[in-house]
């Protein structure tokens, strides 16, 4: 008997007086001792089917139809009180922010020890004993000290790793992870996930995984669930379901995920996007055939019901999916030779000092770096959070101000902050930011944000003219003219980025500092992105430091790599040849990281 | 209609800053009496509506015979008076050091930061005071006493706005693409301050009119000429058992005042902060 079934359930939201359905009709089943990916881009609906399991729904989410079966009882028509018997004991989960989910104010022990209280355990030694064995069986090492401690002086995979001992403390049946290694970086990845994978074995738990990257699915999961706008599009084996999807998502999904090894391929770039919640009404017949690559007629007027035999796919067509591909990758412009580099940093340092004026404690983001970038090339700067990989691009940028070393940017020295450096810098080099949601003005509209330059440094450009050249970057970007009345909060998040990068090409510079410019998207709109910047790179000829954790998109990409520890440079060379023979430990240690091919 | 309209609050804040604005525009030709004539047969008349009232005068007379009601309305001049142009002077020195200190930061940041930790260790009624009795009576000093008391409070306020706002991605785009600070400041950072800047404004006034009415109270506010609130409490006070409209009316029109603004300043706050509303949404 499967110990997590659901029968047709559903979930609907109630937007303006209407019930919109969230999930519709959903099927699966997690068998005792097996791990279920439910994978799928936000918006899919994957999230919601571990809110159910808690009874967790946000405001005006609610169950419609079906039942969700946990060990033959249903937990959606069970009183509170005994689910929240199960929850905790039975039903553990492992959250998407370890940070958020720790409670600042109380020490590691407090928190473990009201876990164990809840878990009915009455002697304190007896508590306490149980804490350093959960904590010693994830792994962290002195769990005496670590129980005095408070979750700021633990690095964020730590407190992921005490999460997860609190998880598996009851030895529960049924584990659900929320994206448990997202907000983590690549190389502490790797570790949670194997310590999962390990405790998972040792108890024979269940493990419903909710996650957007299939690459991690694929290692991780016998079983897949693949969601499309809140419906199960293909589900059965993972080692099936990826090694010959059956549903056009799926293997559009595979197409658009960067390769780690083999030739450089294109990417699959899907048009358009998920139609959000209000959309979803209005669609008759397969929600994916808007942006299928092989849909037919029929496919718009017939819902696709989930067919096969232990692999599944809601597909029509399911026969053509195979014959989806995509050619090799674009190459790349050959890089201008014989020419001045057009960015040469020497020996560049950066030192934040923090503290009181008695207690001063320095820190050196950025250690004597050096490299140049040619005219027109692509240069990837990789490492993990607090590798000073994003202070660099804002020292480029002029927006800290270098302790020591050089920056010649064409021929001119920008490292002192005088204004003729920075008109110089402006006309020169242009950055893409992170966070799209900061990045442009709320109040602003995008016509006026992506033709922002033109009314700097007292220009006058007629409205005619700004109004022009607003409409030629949103052609440029793929974007429809009449995004230009709209304000950003109208705009999905791929949008958002292409407004963001719009309007770093307005004055057409040299050179793009972009700092970690997909990494908060979903993989179909990182593949339309990645595909835009090689066509922009192709029409406009810029160069550009292109800030990245993300191993595959920067084999993808660029033409060179510079990998960043603690700081410093420790390794940088042609992409191909640092990925195929990394030089240094750190290199290794990234590249391991990344799991293995879908 | 726009989104702060919307609000129950606002509308009843603004409803009654419009009654008691219209009062104060008006009162010439709404006061049913000249607020200063007065009438020695008639003195301390009770209300209208009590035994030994006269129709005449709706909210009695006072010691002197004067007509309350006309008083309150001509009172109702200096309150508004006071109360929108000291807030606004209030938020002009305030907001301007704001900006600077919030923008700019540094040793700018570090010295406006202390001037208003030093001003705001002064209890700002003692402080009024004695400015109060350097710059000598009158309506332009009482507002030139709110307006040194109270710019602290805007600066400080606006200034953690600022901040906020001064590190937001596109402060930085606006900079690299050759964004001047002035322009910098007052294109992508001022209109990011505004909802804030309007609370702050509505519910100074409300503050305004009862610093206002306390310097009346003890004769060091507006000329003895002058018709006041505060002074109207203070003349009510001595007549309090065989009069008590005298001293309740001006008290409750304070009252009325100060929670008119403050349900607007609440209302707006609610409305037009992006993170109050997004909570809702």
């Amino acid at each position: 008997m499967s110990l997590l079934e659901a029968r047709d359930l559903s979930v609907s939201v109630s937007l303006d007086g209407q019930a919109v359905p969230v999930l519709r009709r959903l099927n699966l089943a997690l068998e005792p001792g097996k791990v279920l990916g439910l994978v799928g881009e936000s918006g899919a609906g994957k999230s919601m089917i571990g809110r159910t399991v808690a009874q967790l729904l946000p405001p005006g989410f609610s169950v419609t139809s079906g039942s969700l079966m946990f060990d033959g009882r249903d937990l959606v028509r069970m009183a509170p009180a005994r689910r929240r018997g199960l929850l905790g004991r039975d039903i553990a989960f492992i959250p998407q922010e370890p940070l958020t989910a720790l409670n600042p104010v109380l020490t590691i022990g407090a928190q473990m020890d009201e876990h164990f209280v809840h878990l009915g355990m009455t002697g304190r030694q007896e508590r306490h004993a149980r804490a350093v064995t959960a904590l010693e069986a994830v792994h962290l090492p002195e769990a005496g000290d670590l129980l005095r401690r408070y979750p700021h002086q633990l690095s964020g995979g730590m407190c992921q790793r005490v999460l997860i001992a609190m998880a598996f403390a009851s030895h529960p049946r049924l584990v659900v992870a929320d994206e448990p290694t997202t907000a983590l970086d690549v190389t502490i990845q790797a570790h949670i996930m194997e310590l999962m994978a390990e405790l998972q074995r040792r108890d024979g738990t269940a493990v419903l995984f909710i996650t957007h990257d299939l690459r991690l699915a694929a290692r991780i999961c016998d079983d897949i669930c693949v969601l499309y706008a809140g419906a199960v599009v293909e589900q059965g084996p993972a080692r099936k379901v990826f090694g010959l999807p059956s549903h056009p998502y799926t293997r559009c999904l595979q197409l658009a995920n960067p390769s780690m090894r083999g030739a450089r391929r294109a990417l699959y770039a899907l048009p358009e996007q998920m139609p959000g919640l209000r959309a979803l009404t209005g669609i008759a017949g397969c929600r994916f055939a808007p942006r299928c690559p092989v849909a037919a007629d029929e496919c718009r007027s017939l819902d696709p019901p989930l067919a096969g035999d232990g692999h599944k796919a809601a597909c029509l067509r399911s026969e053509l999916t195979a014959s989806i591909d995509v050619g090799d990758a674009r190459r790349p412009p050959a890089p201008h030779r014989g020419q001045k580099p057009l960015l040469e940093v020497a020996g560049l340092s950066k030192r934040f000092t923090s503290g009181s004026l008695f207690r001063r404690s320095a820190t050196l983001a950025v250690r004597d770096v050096s490299f140049r970038i040619g005219a027109g090339e692509f240069v990837a700067v990789v490492g993990e959070s607090g590798s000073g990989k994003s202070t660099l691009g804002r020292l480029l940028m002029g927006l800290e101000s270098p302790s020591a070393g050089r920056i010649m940017l064409a021929g001119q020295d920008v490292t002192i902050g005088t204004e003729a450096a920075r008109q110089h810098r402006i006309r020169m080099a242009q950055m893409v930011f992170q966070d799209p949601q900061s990045a442009l003005n709320p109040r602003r509209r995008v016509g006026a944000i992506v033709t922002q330059a033109l009314e700097a440094g007292g220009q006058r450009v007629s409205r005619d003219a700004r109004e022009r050249r607003a409409g030629e970057l949103l052609a440029e970007m793929g974007l429809s003219p009449e995004m230009a009345t709209r304000t950003p909060s109208q705009l999905s998040g791929g949008q958002r980025q292409r407004v963001n990068i719009a309007r770093a090409l307005c004055t057409v510079p040299k050179l793009l500092v972009a700092d970690e410019i997909v990494s908060g998207l979903d993989v179909s709109v990182q593949a339309q992105m990645l595909t835009l910047l090689q066509r922009l790179r192709q029409e406009l000829d810029f160069a550009m430091l292109f800030i990245s954790h993300d191993l595959s998109v920067v084999r993808h990409l660029c033409d060179r790599v510079l990998v960043m520890y603690r700081g410093e440079i420790v390794e940088q060379g042609a992409t191909e040849a640092v990925f195929a023979a990394p030089q240094h430990d750190y290199t290794r240690t990234l590249l391991a990281a990344v799991p293995a091919e879908l | 209609m726009p989104r702060w309209l919307r609000s129950g609050r606002v509308i009843v804040g603004l409803l009654i800053v419009l009654a008691v604005l219209s009062c104060a525009l008006f009162a010439p030709l709404l006061a049913p009496h000249d607020p200063d004539e007065q009438d020695l047969l008639a003195t301390l008349l009770p209300a209208a509506w009590q035994a030994g009232g006269d129709p005449a005068h709706l909210l009695g007379t006072d010691g002197l015979g004067r007509d309350v009601l006309s008083r309150l309305m001509f009172g109702a001049r200096v309150a508004m008076t006071v109360a929108l142009v000291a807030s606004f002077g209030a938020m002009a020195v305030g907001s301007v050091l704001a900006y600077v200190a919030g923008y700019l930061g540094g040793w700018a940041d570090w010295l406006i930061g202390r001037a208003v930790d030093v001003w705001m260790s002064f209890p700002p009624v003692i402080l009024s005071l004695i400015l109060m009795t350097g710059l000598g009576t009158g309506a332009s000093n009482v507002i030139l006493a709110i307006v040194l008391v109270d710019w602290t409070r805007f600066c400080r306020v606006l200034r953690s706005e600022v901040l906020v706002v001064a590190r937001r991605d596109y402060v930085a785009a606006a900079r690299l693409v050759g964004f001047s600070h002035w322009r910098t400041v007052t294109r992508e950072i001022v209109p990011a301050t505004i909802p804030l800047l309007v609370t702050l404004l509505t519910l100074e006034m409300g503050i305004a009119v009862v610093v206002e009415a306390i310097l009346s109270f003890v004769g060091l506010g507006v000329k003895s000429s002058q018709i006041a609130w505060g002074q109207m409490i203070a003349d009510g006070r001595e007549a309090i058992y065989q009069a008590p409209w005298n001293l309740l009316a001006p008290v409750a029109a304070i009252f009325i005042t100060v929670a008119g603004f403050n349900m607007l300043g609440d209302g707006l706050r609610r409305s037009l902060d992006v993170r109050m509303v997004e909570g809702r949404e």
